[in-house]
């Protein structure tokens, strides 16, 4: 006896089968043919188990034991999941005309709780016993559910968080919120540390309080908006928009080489105001003269003792190819940087002194001042 | 039941307990000073940095061994003495203060001693400020790179050349003056390599994107070997280098044939010929300095084209200097070579400024690079191959000379003295 | 997984009861013989013997490279094999011998041995523990398949930047050792928290730290070590991934980076990694050396304290790798002396090992002699590292062959010599019959004698300017006369033959006496502590009876009793194993609860392999074994550590028979 599960998939393996001989012979291509044949073949496989097993159906094998067993009582309880999938169908539909975010975000909520549903079903009536039945859709669902759950809690606590961190308009204002907050937290850790028995609703009262309160300024931090932040921008950046002169420029307002110290690097240029000087560390003597090797990377560092803003530039001489387009960079700097700063600057040398035109040299535009480099 | 454990030809014979141990040690410690003067033994110092180390190694070298053989002694004394005859369960000590403190107090202070000389040994190495003479040293897979820079009064490592002063670049041989302080500037272009010539001085790692500085100074002249002593990749085994030293009188000579302008071969001869194969096939990434084309513009090199690192050996003057190809070969023959590394120091600056000349050269290696150099010395030189690189080398690739052009390349480079 | 209700086959009545069915599709494995005993086991025992089994295969193939290099430069300018296969030859042997060969050993081991040394049934986490040992597995054939798949990692086992990037090391062979370290690195850490867990909180009543054997101590301090060095070499491999994989800037100096943070990093990891390989040796030989001396080991709070203090200072000295990188000389003059400090608690050990034989009564079996040995030749190793640790002297010595000399003398010398001392001392424990003691000689002296003959040699060569790394040797740099460095390298690579043979004799002394399959005595060596007070092999639960613990050495206390009077001690032999064991038996606990084996463990380690090929060749694989992982591990949680009694009412094999199931409680 075929029962109502196998005679559809009998029914659909059969369909599928006639489906792909007239594609097949009508169509050009294989592809429709291949698919349908695998329609075909996968649902033969799935009729095939079905019926095997009788389609799991309780009443088909034993209509008795079907009336007694657990299964047949229906002992449904309150459930969310139906309305978390309900709310994903219906996010799914507006993301479907407005944001792509909403869409996705409703077919993971049709995902989750379709089989949150799914599980609290089936655990309603894997028995008579309610207790049981929950045992076992905890066992079964809670590895799943308390790690997404806490992470999604988590997440909306931190989000929450940083949009307030970043909404936050100035130092002044984020060392006092960190206090505020700092201090809130101690004040009332103290309280139920100190105080025996705090009440269970007192508790849960205050961290709710608490949580609400951060989702809250998190969401009106996150629709104000952040503060300015600065993006850094590299030497590579600066040159690219040959900004390298003596003004300032907005590359330079968003850029930060400043860099305190590195080691064993290939020399250090100091700019008092008006020339360049160079030093050589870890080098206590008389130097020979500023040499850097050919095609070797070095690091350079610009310490900036005049009294106005000032940067370090170099003229590279790249090579042209027959297009006439230079094969690396034209001008390497630094950023502007403040009386008293320290910038730095990585670049290799293609060429030698003797192939480029006036040589190498490191200049500071709006001066003067220039410090030649022999590449041998 | 005979019960193996018990049965007594577990008689080993005790003094074969420690037969080859004490073998070992004693045939290394007796062997080790039976020095056959290998070129590169640490513990034969021919400059005032590697006696230093010397001066501070041998003796706890020497303690060293005096600890080890006190113990061999003991655990020895013990075989012997405290095999089972058969006597009672002995006493079942736990310990002995005394005896622990003291052995820890004997180590640490004999340690304390040595420690302190090892802070002053590392301090003085590490000098800078009474450099005579400096020179800048770039690593490279697998070569190394010397350039001579100039010092604002026209100098180069302390002498001054007769003719216009201008950056001297070579490579593989680093010549430098006798019983002078000389400071390398040493960086990498591309991987960590080490400047190791031990006669001289321990090692120091050339690590790219920073400049290390490191002392040399020999007592006497010689040629002293050296090997690149940090893992390069493929011809690691192949990247050696020697320092040159030259009494002052033949350091200036040297340095003044450096600065030579620039001679091209006569017309007509072979080596001219070569001339125009050097331009048309080496010129793209080694640079003689002074080589003009027939237009008269003057041959730079590209090696930033070619080579992934960005530079190639300079080969103004190879013949004067007697190893090739990363000091990997040598560009005499055995026997002129012995005639050089063999020389007493004082017929040893003559030696060397007679540079290769034709009778010496060693054409079979010289002829087999050329013909093919990623045969000879395994590099990342197949033109298919060069996907991660950009398409650039790694090594120099087989330019497919034919052998005329080989005879002629041959003849050309000769006259690079 | 199909989570149905079995329907019912016997007479229906309403099911009001709750019913006691498992869930999974899967019957719980609870076979205690055949492969599925093994490959599904989570008793610490036969955990210990298969990760003992892997390492020593992982030990041959680690020593076949070797043979492979030692062949190479037995001549000059040798032919036997290219620059790039030795390249990837010796970057291959370090690797396989360090992480393949002797931490998985002494992780077997002290699986092993531990629970038994504290009274313990087994380790804190069973499953975690099968966990440790299949990934081990699945990492060490992973990083070994490189060989059949483009070339193995070819960059040292050090792997310095920027040589370990993609322009200088195209082929795959690097990624394979990156991702195979981590992936062994993930098995350590786990066996590591695993055994720290055991040994604090699952001793005997009685046992206090300071009475509990010295194995297991340096067992934990060995673990502490992991716990802390293995996310470092973490971090480190996941930048030059990153690197490798994914265009990172880490090591890219036109980017602004220093090499010499890949330096740091690894070498804060490599050093204690050092200290993680000698130390279960030392505590091996600081159980061997009482044992056939009859003699407590002298100093035992001493011994313990000096274990700890090189743990902990083991991690105050790492740039002594360093020497000749640029640190600057201050860094330099530090590190040297903090060097010279830490070589103090291991002159200790020498002190006090000595120091127990000494007024004792030897016996010389081939585990002691195999102890001795160690004291010998881990001090011509620590020797030769004192001098070392004069920098200036190490700017000669490093990445030459003396320092080639030092690691060997201290490894092989040391950690090896320590591992088979410990092999013949528990074989008789562990397999119920004892090793061949003739065998055993002929195995002890061949490897001593290869050992020395092999790096003896290296010592000079090195002193006489070969550095290490190349794949040939020359006559140019080779000196003159007779004992030239090729001379010694022909020395040294006859002595990696004769070394061989020493282990070729282990094998069969291993073959041997599974053949002649005699049983050995429950207690042969007349030993001291509380894994010998159990049957050979030990049963599952390894104690009928947990004893109580009153004295260091509690199983010497319980045989031998202390007859004299007031400073005279006298020994008189009370009783011995077996009577002891009997009585354990008769006053056996009531209910033994007993960990279920389970197929979670081995699942979710084959993950992780998936994953690796994942990164390497195709990214969709890695979703793909991540899958698998999180499947695993979510079966893993629902699974109750031990199963239900269904579980043991299996149905009968088709054969008809009853099968043999786990105990069960």
């Amino acid at each position: 006896m075929f029962t109502t599960g196998s005679k559809l998939l009998i029914g659909s393996a059969f369909a599928a089968a006639v489906f792909a001989v007239v594609y097949g012979v009508t169509q050009e291509g294989s592809l429709g043919t291949i698919g349908l044949i695998s329609a075909a073949v996968g649902l033969a496989l799935l009729a095939t188990i079905n019926v095997l097993v009788r389609d799991s159906n309780v009443s088909a094998m034993d209509p008795e034991g079907f009336e007694a067993s657990a299964a047949a009582r229906n002992s449904a309880r309150a459930s969310l999941w139906p309305l978390l999938t309900a709310l994903g169908a219906t996010t799914v539909t507006l993301g479907l005309i407005t944001n792509r975010t909403f869409f996705i975000l409703g077919m993971a909520a049709i995902t989750a709780g379709g089989l949150g549903w799914l599980v609290q079903a089936w655990s309603e009536r894997a028995s008579a016993d309610r207790r049981f039945n929950q045992r076992a859709r905890n066992t079964l669902i809670d590895p799943i559910e308390l790690p997404i759950a806490g992470a999604i809690g988590a997440g909306i606590l931190i989000y929450s968080f940083s949009r307030i961190m970043l909404g936050l308009p100035s130092k002044t204002a984020t060392i006092v919120a960190f206090g505020v907050m700092g201090a809130i937290v101690l004040f009332v850790g103290a309280i139920v540390g100190l105080k025996r028995g705090a009440s269970r609703t007192a508790m849960t009262g205050t961290y709710g309080l608490a949580a609400v309160a951060l989702i809250a300024g998190g969401a009106y931090a996150g629709l104000n908006g952040e503060r300015e932040t600065h993006p850094h921008h590299t030497p590579g950046d600066i040159a690219e928009e040959n900004e390298c002169g003596p003004e300032e420029t907005e590359a330079d307002d968003l850029a930060s080489q400043s860099v305190a110290s590195k080691a064993n690097i290939a020399a250090e240029l100091t700019f008092d105001g008006s020339s360049l000087t160079y030093d050589l560390p870890g080098y206590d003597g008389q130097s020979a003269g500023l040499t850097v090797p050919r095609s070797t990377p070095t690091n350079i560092m610009f310490h900036n003792d005049g009294d106005d803003d000032a940067r370090l530039v170099i003229e590279m001489h790249p090579r042209v190819d027959d297009d006439g387009n230079p094969t690396g960079p034209e001008l390497i700097c630094t950023a502007l940087g403040e009386p008293g700063s320290t910038q730095f600057l990585t670049l290799l040398f293609a060429m030698p002194s003797s192939a480029v035109e006036g040589g190498y040299a490191f200049t500071v535009p709006g001066t003067d001042a220039s410090l030649p480099v022999v590449v041998p | 039941m005979k019960d193996p454990m018990f049965e007594r030809s577990l008689r080993v014979p005790k003094l074969r307990r420690f037969a080859a141990p004490v073998a070992g040690v004693g045939a290394m410690l007796a062997l080790s000073s039976c020095a056959e003067d290998a070129p590169q033994d640490t513990w034969q110092p021919a400059g005032e940095n590697a006696q230093l180390i010397q001066d501070l190694q041998w003796w706890v070298f020497l303690i060293a061994g005096i600890v080890g053989v006190l113990v061999f002694a003991a655990v020895l004394y013990c075989v012997i003495r405290f095999k089972d005859r058969g006597q009672p369960i002995p006493e079942q000590s736990h310990g002995n203060a005394l005896i622990e403190y003291t052995f820890i107090a004997i180590p640490a202070a004999l340690l304390a001693v040595i420690g302190g000389f090892t802070i002053n040994g590392i301090f003085e190495l590490n000098r800078t400020d009474d450099t005579q003479c400096e020179i800048n040293v770039t690593g490279q897979q697998w070569w190394w790179e010397y350039d001579y820079p100039v010092a604002a009064d026209g100098s180069i490592c302390g002498y001054m050349p007769s003719a216009a002063a201008a950056p001297i670049v070579t490579s593989g041989q680093m010549v430098i003056p006798t019983n002078t302080r000389v400071l390398i500037r040493g960086t990498s272009r591309d991987v960590i390599h080490s400047f190791w010539v031990p006669r001289l001085n321990g090692k120091r790692d050339m690590v790219p994107g920073r400049v290390h500085t490191w002392r040399f100074h020999a007592f006497e002249p010689g040629i002293y070997a050296g090997q690149c002593a940090e893992f390069c990749g493929l011809s690691h085994a192949n990247m050696r280098m020697e320092i040159v030293a030259l009494d002052p009188p033949d350091f200036q000579t040297w340095l003044d044939n450096q600065l030579a302008p620039y001679t091209s071969p006569e017309e007509g001869t072979l080596a001219a010929a070569g001339e125009e194969a050097f331009i048309a096939n080496c010129s793209r990434c080694h640079q003689i300095d002074g080589l003009t084309t027939p237009e008269g513009d003057p041959v730079i090199s590209a090696p930033d084209q070619w080579v992934y690192a960005g530079a190639a050996p300079n080969l103004t003057n190879l013949m004067t200097r007697n190893t090739f190809a990363g000091a990997s070969w040598d560009l005499l023959t055995e026997d002129c070579r012995e005639a050089v590394w063999e020389a007493s120091p004082e017929d040893f600056g003559a030696a060397y400024l007679k540079g290769v000349t034709p009778e010496c050269l060693n054409q079979i290696d010289l002829r087999e690079w050329l013909r093919d150099p990623p045969g000879k010395k395994p590099m990342y030189a197949d033109p298919d191959k060069l996907e991660e690189t950009e398409g650039k080398f790694r090594g120099m690739p087989d330019l497919g000379l034919s052998e005329d052009q080989i005879d002629q390349l041959v003849a050309y480079l000769l006259e690079r003295k | 997984m199909a989570l149905i209700e079995r329907p019912t086959q016997r007479a229906l009545v309403p099911a009001v009861a709750t019913p006691s069915t498992t869930y999974g599709v899967f019957r719980r494995p609870v076979e205690s013989t055949g492969w599925k005993s093994w490959a599904f086991t989570v008793d610490h025992k036969k955990i210990g013997i298969m990760y003992s089994a892997t390492a020593l295969f992982f030990f041959l193939v680690g020593g076949f490279e070797a043979l492979l290099i030692r062949a190479q430069l037995a001549g000059e300018e040798g032919t036997i094999l290219s620059a790039d296969t030795y390249n990837q030859m010796f970057t291959m042997h370090a690797t396989t011998m360090i992480f393949l060969f002797v931490m998985p050993m002494t992780t077997g081991i002290a699986n092993y041995v531990v629970p038994l040394q504290i009274g313990a049934r087994d380790v804190a986490f069973p499953r975690l523990n099968a966990f440790g040992y299949w990934t081990f597995l699945a990492g060490g054939l992973f990083l070994n398949s490189s060989w059949l798949l483009g070339g193995a990692a070819d960059g040292g086992w050090f792997m310095y930047a920027p040589n370990s990037s993609v322009p200088f090391s195209p082929s795959h062979g690097i990624d394979f050792w990156v991702l195979g370290l981590q992936i062994t690195g993930i098995a350590s850490l786990t066996s590591a928290i695993n055994l720290i867990v055991t040994i604090i909180n699952m001793r005997a009543p009685g046992m206090s730290l300071m009475k509990m054997p010295v194995f297991t101590w340096m067992a934990l301090v060995t673990q502490f070590l992991l716990v802390f060095a293995i996310p470092v070499i973490t971090v480190a491999l996941f930048l030059l991934m990153f690197q490798r994989e994914f265009d990172a800037t880490f090591f890219d100096v036109n980017a602004g980076a220093d090499p010499l943070l890949w330096q740091h990093l690894f070498w804060i990891f490599g050093h204690p990694e050092v200290y993680i390989l000698i130390l279960p040796s030392f505590g091996i030989v600081s159980e061997v050396l009482p044992v056939f001396s009859r003699k407590p080991l002298f100093g035992y709070p001493l011994v313990v304290f000096s274990g700890a203090a090189i743990g902990f200072l083991g991690w105050g000295v790492w740039a002594h790798h360093m020497f000749a990188s640029g640190l600057g000389p201050v860094s330099v003059a530090v590190f040297a002396v903090s060097t010279m400090a830490i070589a103090i608690p291991t002159g200790v050990k020498i002190v006090n090992w000595t120091m127990t034989m000494w007024g004792g009564k030897l016996w010389f079996t081939t585990a002691m002699l195999f102890a001795m040995g160690l004291i010998v030749q881990f001090t011509i190793g620590g020797l030769s590292g004192v001098t070392h640790a004069v920098a200036p002297s190490d700017t000669q010595q490093t990445d030459t062959y003396y320092i080639v000399a030092h690691f060997h003398y201290v490894l092989f010398g040391g950690a090896v010599l320590g591992i088979f001392a410990g092999l013949y001392y528990w074989w008789p424990k562990v397999f119920g019959q004892q090793l061949s003691e003739k065998w055993g000689k002929a195995n002890f002296w061949t490897m001593v004698i290869g050992l020395n003959m092999t790096f003896g040699p290296m010592h000079v060569t090195g002193l006489q300017g070969q550095p290490r790394r190349m794949y040939q040797t020359t006559a140019e740099r080779a000196g003159e006369g007779f004992f030239n460095i090729s001379f010694w390298n022909l020395i040294a690579s006859i002595g990696s033959l004769i070394l061989a043979i020493g282990v070729l004799f282990f094998v069969i002394n291993v073959i041997v006496t599974a053949r002649k399959g005699e049983k050995a005595p429950l207690d042969p060596w007349d030993a001291r502590s509380l894994e010998w007070m159990t049957n050979s092999p030990p049963k599952e639960h390894n104690f009928d009876a947990i004893p109580t613990v009153h004295h260091l050495d509690e199983f010497f206390h319980r045989k031998y009793e202390d007859v004299g009077e007031g400073e005279h001690h006298e020994f008189h032999k009370i009783a011995t194993a077996e009577e002891l064991i009997a009585e354990q038996e008769a006053n056996a606990d009531a209910h033994i609860h007993m960990p279920s084996p389970s197929y979670w463990p081995i699942i979710v380690s084959f993950s992780l392999p998936v994953m690796a090929y994942g990164i390497i060749y195709s990214r969709w694989m890695i979703p793909i074994g991540f899958a698998i992982a999180m499947f695993g591990i979510y079966g893993w949680a629902m699974e109750p550590p031990t199963a239900t009694a269904d579980d043991y009412e299996p149905p009968p094999p088709p054969s008809g028979g009853e099968l043999e199931v786990a105990t069960h409680g």
